[in-house]
């Protein structure tokens, strides 16, 4: 039994399995709607949200990250809070971080990550992606099993953002297993917890400090002598915290788009076999599963004018919440929406990263990893099953999902196969 | 205001009206042209803006700089006539000018 109109998705255990009937339930009131609690509006709509990425000076992306939690510290007045976010910006939740800057800060900042993820080096990391993806098959082939985030999705991903920003492959052991939190727990403490990005953030600091004093010829050795646009030098602390966000941002969300497109090959042989015949459509499989589930469930904004979104009125103070996921399955855009069609014409519109400057700067990265990751596996492992002692028969599977409003993947996914 | 028409994939030419100092891209998304998806906003960072800009149509244009220029060669469909209409500025000399909008954008 559901009962959605009351329902508290932020707080709400029965949404993390399977958030999508209530999505559709929202689109049925409207593309946009304002939820009974925090003074949130939901996005469900694809056109009445796509503008909200590209109008900064009324969305604000603030609170970009974890949207109406930790709550506003001050009381929305008037129907123009341009001021008063000004004046509490450092104190909102992930400030300073690159994904809840506005312009032109944001501008700055952007061009130090661009800096680091450049097309050449792009280029390169996929060499080591197709060695890195073969190196962790090596340590579960000869099992006939393994669980995908543990055993292949977070190393896999951890490393080939080390091996991006440079880091020597004598210290990828220390990354290895470092897995950052995941924001916007539902069912727990909202609070800031110590998180082992730090860790990262303390290697990254000794190599970029190492390298200002005693340049080197590397990818770090470049790294410590990026400039801004404007051609200033920015902190040393500057360069670190973009180096670090990396991780944060292309660790789970990366695991989680590869564990849901190998949930999906799992239950369906076919799809799996049309893959492996035919290996061109896998990217097209791939922006599939990003519109179908989108890693990030929400990209917020903060209102800071009152506007207008669809024929809805949006106070000043609102936080809007789109649903991106939603707004990749609206019949308007998408036909047939719910289902995986790789003969469709327009699935690069999905929203998955994003739009607009705050669009993920690490896309090519996620879709070249997912692709090289299926190409690796689809040669090694003749088929891939779902493994039913963890997740029960056909019919009755039991999947556990990571129990927050912010992302949408598996805790684990365990599979079995047998050896090509 | 300039007349540009876009080639979208299926084909169907579609003419909009753009203003000089803005971008292709930009002309191309406010009017909802078929096939530029523009992630990025126009960074010159995704790679989904991509035209082609073929024959004397060329001369209207401006090269592409550096950070085009890189990103263009990391594209499968990269050739002489591709560009991202994201750093293709709109000038009054494109009055009329005709690009295709590349069928491929991943």
């Amino acid at each position: 039994m559901t009962h959605y109109e009351e329902i508290d998705m932020f707080n709400d255990m029965s949404l993390i399995e399977d958030p999508y009937p209530y999505y559709e339930h929202l689109r049925a009131q409207g593309p946009a709607v304002y939820l009974p609690q925090h003074n949130v509006v939901a996005v469900t709509g694809y056109r009445e949200g796509l503008p909200l990425f590209s109008n900064p000076e009324i969305f604000s992306a603030a609170n970009a990250v974890t949207g109406p939690f930790p709550p506003l510290p001050f009381t929305p007045e008037g129907d123009d809070i341009t001021e008063q976010l000004a004046a509490h910006r450092e104190e909102l939740s992930h400030s300073g971080l690159i994904m809840t800057e506005d312009p032109p800060q944001h501008a700055k900042t952007k061009s130090l990550l661009m800096g680091m993820i450049t097309p050449i080096r792009l280029k390169e990391n996929e060499t080591f992606m197709w060695e890195l993806a073969d190196q962790l098959i090596d340590e579960f082939i000869e099992r006939g099993s393994f669980e995908a985030i543990m055993d292949y999705g977070q190393p896999y991903a951890t490393l080939v953002i080390a091996d991006l920003l440079g880091v020597p492959e004598e210290d990828h052991k220390n990354f290895r297993m470092l897995r950052s939190n995941l924001p916007g727990q539902v069912g727990g403490e909202k609070e800031a917890v110590r998180d082992p990005l730090e860790q990262i953030g303390l290697q990254f600091y000794g190599y970029i400090e190492e390298r200002r004093q005693n340049p080197r010829d590397d990818v770090l050795g470049k790294m410590a002598q990026v400039k801004y646009r404007d051609g200033t030098t920015p902190s040393v602390i500057d360069v670190v915290k973009t180096a670090t966000f990396m991780f944060g941002a292309g660790q789970h969300t990366t695991v989680l788009l590869l564990a849901s497109a190998l949930r999906i090959l799992g239950e369906d042989p076919e799809l799996q076999a049309q893959l492996r015949a035919d290996r061109s459509l896998i990217p097209k499989f791939i922006e599939e599963v990003l519109r179908l589930q989108s890693p990030v469930k929400g990209d917020y904004r903060l209102v800071t004018k009152t506007t207008k979104i669809g024929d809805l009125e949006v106070k000043a103070g609102t936080t809007v919440m789109l649903l991106l996921a939603a707004m990749n399955r609206d019949p308007a855009v998408f036909e047939d929406p719910h289902s995986i069609r790789l003969d469709r014409t327009n699935a690069g519109e999905q929203v998955a990263f994003g739009r607009g400057v705050h669009a993920c700067a690490g896309s090519p990265l996620a879709r070249g990893e997912a692709k090289v990751s299926l190409e690796r596996l689809f040669d090694r492992l003749a088929d891939i099953r779902i493994n039913e002692a963890a997740h029960g028969p056909a019919g009755q599977r039991r999947f556990e999902y990571e129990p927050t409003y912010t992302l949408r993947g598996l805790k684990e996914l365990h599979l079995d196969f047998t050896r090509a | 205001m300039v007349s540009i028409t876009f080639i979208e994939p299926s084909g169907t030419p579609r003419t909009v009206e753009a203003t000089p100092g803005t971008s292709l891209m930009e002309a191309a998304t406010t009017n909802s042209v078929a096939g530029i998806i523009a992630e990025c906003g126009g960074n010159c960072a995704c790679g989904t803006c991509r035209v082609f800009i073929s024959g004397a149509a060329k001369a209207l244009v401006a090269e592409p700089g550096d950070m085009e220029a890189a990103m263009l060669e990391f594209l499968d469909d990269a050739g002489a006539d591709l560009r991202l209409s994201c750093q293709v500025e709109v000038t009054e000399a494109m009055e009329g000018l005709e690009v295709t909008v590349s069928p491929e954008q991943r």
